[in-house]
């Protein structure tokens, strides 16, 4: 993990994984750098510190004599155009083998299965731990785990079982998690956990029948992204599983943003069969006994999290907030769920200001504990809320063309502004580079 | 990677590889061990962008009851009570004679039933049940989707374990086994 350090042109955006932690530098030492190098010497030549010592905290700092290293979105160009380019080899397999099921000898079939598969497995283990490259080692990997989802569902459709099966999904998902873990993968890890939000979010989808049966899932994915984002957080407590903590935030906010948005509108609590309000609903043994389990496992997640919390420890709004906007997401489960009031307005204002503390608490959250993508979605989902409000404001108000011409300045408008906003607040709380050094990144 | 986590990664490629090989051999020993029968089917939705090419197979069991596709001549009998996503067995026995009597049970198979395939029941209404039986699906080569489509008869012939799972052994287009 990279430390935060105010003032340095050279500090890190956010919570990073290990293999992420390369900085770019200036050959040119900043004045901070000049700084630090005199104190250290200082340090040095009065016997506080150790030649060795001095030396670790220079190199530490990356000051000293400039070395040419590579920058981080240059360690990312090579993530992605290996992952993109083994993928593609992965996938070019894959669709020949589909292509040409029938006609090909069992043996042939199961060889290219999951030898492909282990070979993926083997060479990235090879790469990544033993030879050196670790970045396109985790690619390699990152395919093997993509080649063993698209084993699964080829082997679906060769028997002919429906693949449009969210089964296929989680098994999946649990296939890949542990690899996640032991090769310290992030990006297998954020396939893992989008595999698994995709396939419960479907799961759920097919216990669907009728509006009633549609708030019970929706309570049930409020309660599963409270856990996503509890796991999340526990894994932020232990310096080896920080790596892993990402996946299970962004998920976790995505998915509570997400449906809390989907509340939002008056539509979804009317019972389309009889244009009245839905009922109470009193829920299953089975619903209570799932329900239950989740918020307990998240309740305790939470608290486990808040236990080991060495981050603001001083400051109650640091150490209690994020729990605290977990735990209501908790409740929102349970009251989607039940459905207790008898009115739509009531429901629609409940959801509206969730929607509304959740994005401002992904912004602010996100600040406090310095995670950019959180920033991102509280952002993102801000944009979208307007855009909707201003589009439900509009329709009925002003002429189509007109509303999509104002309507497109207005947008631009918050763009710009937004944009404005986040570099301001980024910069402001030390989260990223100023304007300038990301524009020399850029390019 | 230390030694224990690299035997750990070994262990969960191992578990994948079995996992994956155990869904071959059950399907296969579906296939070679199942007793079989001939199912009638309409093919809709011919195709899937993302998917490859298949047709949806809708049988005549798969929608039992009033909106049945059933001809009336055929009786259906549902027995104890059944709820959507209820897992339901349904009598094989005689549907290759032009007369039969379809029983659908729910929880488990009638002791006697003689042949029987396992089902989910989907959609419950008016005393009609939709089942879905996990053979909707037929996969084709790129391009073949047609011959099925503007086929006049279409059957199924599917092999059933005794537990009552089903496979798909081959379709029966225009009273000729269909090769793909």
């Amino acid at each position: 993990m990279t430390e935060h350090t105010p003032g340095s042109d050279s500090e890190q955006i956010v919570e990073r994984s290990d293999s992420d932690t390369e900085v770019e530098i200036s050959p040119r030492p900043t004045a901070r750098q000049s700084w630090l190098k005199s104190r250290v010497e200082r340090w040095r030549q009065s016997g506080l510190i150790t030649d060795e010592q001095s030396q670790a905290i220079m190199d530490f700092e990356s000051v000293g004599t400039p070395r040419f290293r590579l920058g981080i979105r240059f360690n990312r160009l090579i993530v992605v155009l290996s992952t993109l380019g083994a993928v593609l080899i992965a996938s070019g397999i894959i669709s020949f083998v589909a292509a040409n099921w029938q006609g090909m000898p069992a043996m042939a079939k199961l060889f290219l299965l999951i030898g492909g598969q282990t070979a993926a497995y083997w060479i990235g283990y090879q790469l990544q731990f033993v030879r050196g490259y670790p970045r396109v080692g985790e690619a390699i990997m990152f395919t093997g785990a993509v080649w063993f989802g698209a084993n699964v569902f080829l082997v679906a459709q060769s028997y002919h079982l429906g693949t449009d099966n969210p089964d296929l999904m989680i098994l999946w998902f649990l296939g890949v998690l542990p690899l996640a873990y032991l090769a310290r993968s992030t990006s297998v890890t954020v396939m893992a956990v989008g595999i698994f939000t995709v396939g419960i979010s479907w799961k759920a989808a097919t216990w669907v029948d009728g509006p009633e049966s549609a708030f019970l899932v929706m309570g049930s994915l409020f309660l599963t992204a409270a856990l996503l984002y509890s796991i999340g957080m526990l894994h932020l407590r232990r310096a080896n599983l920080k790596l892993h903590a990402g996946p299970y935030l962004i998920s976790g906010a995505l998915l509570a943003i997400g449906l809390a948005y989907v509340l939002t509108f008056n539509e979804v609590f009317e019972d389309t069969r009889s244009l009245t309000i839905l009922d109470f609903q009193t829920l299953s043994g089975s619903y209570l006994a799932l329900a239950g389990i989740l918020s307990a496992v998240t309740v305790a997640a939470l608290v486990v999290a808040v236990r080991n919390s060495d981050n603001n420890a001083g400051n109650p709004v640091g150490r209690y907030a994020e729990p605290g906007v977990v735990a209501l997401v908790i409740a929102f489960g349970w009251f989607t769920a039940t459905l207790p009031f008898n009115s739509i307005a009531l429901y629609v204002t409940a959801f509206n200001l969730l929607l509304v503390l959740l994005i401002f608490g992904s912004i602010v959250l996100g600040i406090i504990n310095r995670r950019e993508a959180l920033i991102n979605v509280g952002i993102i989902f801000f944009v979208i809320d307007l855009s909707t409000r201003y589009i439900e404001l509009t329709v009925d108000m002003l002429d189509t063309s007109l509303a999509f011409v104002v309507g497109g300045l207005l947008l631009l408008g918050v763009g710009y502004g937004m944009e404005r906003a986040r570099r301001q607040l980024l910069r402001q709380f030390g989260i990223t580079r100023d304007h300038g050094t990301e524009a020399n990144n850029d390019s | 990677m230390t030694p224990n986590a690299k035997r750990l990664f070994i262990a969960v490629i191992a578990v994948q590889i079995v996992f994956l090989l155990g869904l071959v051999g059950y399907r296969e020993s579906i296939l070679s061990l199942g007793r079989t029968a001939v199912l009638e089917t309409v093919p809709v939705d011919p195709r899937d962008l993302f998917k490859g090419e298949y047709v949806t197979l809708r049988y005549e069991i798969s929608t039992i009851g009033e909106g049945s596709l059933a001809p009336l001549k055929n009786q259906y009998f549902l027995e104890g009570e059944i709820n959507e996503g209820d897992t339901v067995y349904v009598n094989l026995t005689n549907i290759d004679s032009d007369v039969y009597r379809l029983f659908v049970q729910a929880d488990k198979p009638s002791p006697y039933a003689d042949l029987y395939i396992k089902g989910r029941a989907t959609q419950m209404r008016n005393g009609t049940v939709t089942i879905e039986y996990g053979i909707e699906q037929y996969f084709l080569p790129e391009g073949r989707g047609k011959e099925i489509e503007t086929a006049d008869d279409v059957k199924v012939r599917v092999s059933i374990n005794r537990s009552g799972t089903a496979a798909i052994k081959e379709l029966i287009v225009d009273g000729t086994v269909w090769r793909p």
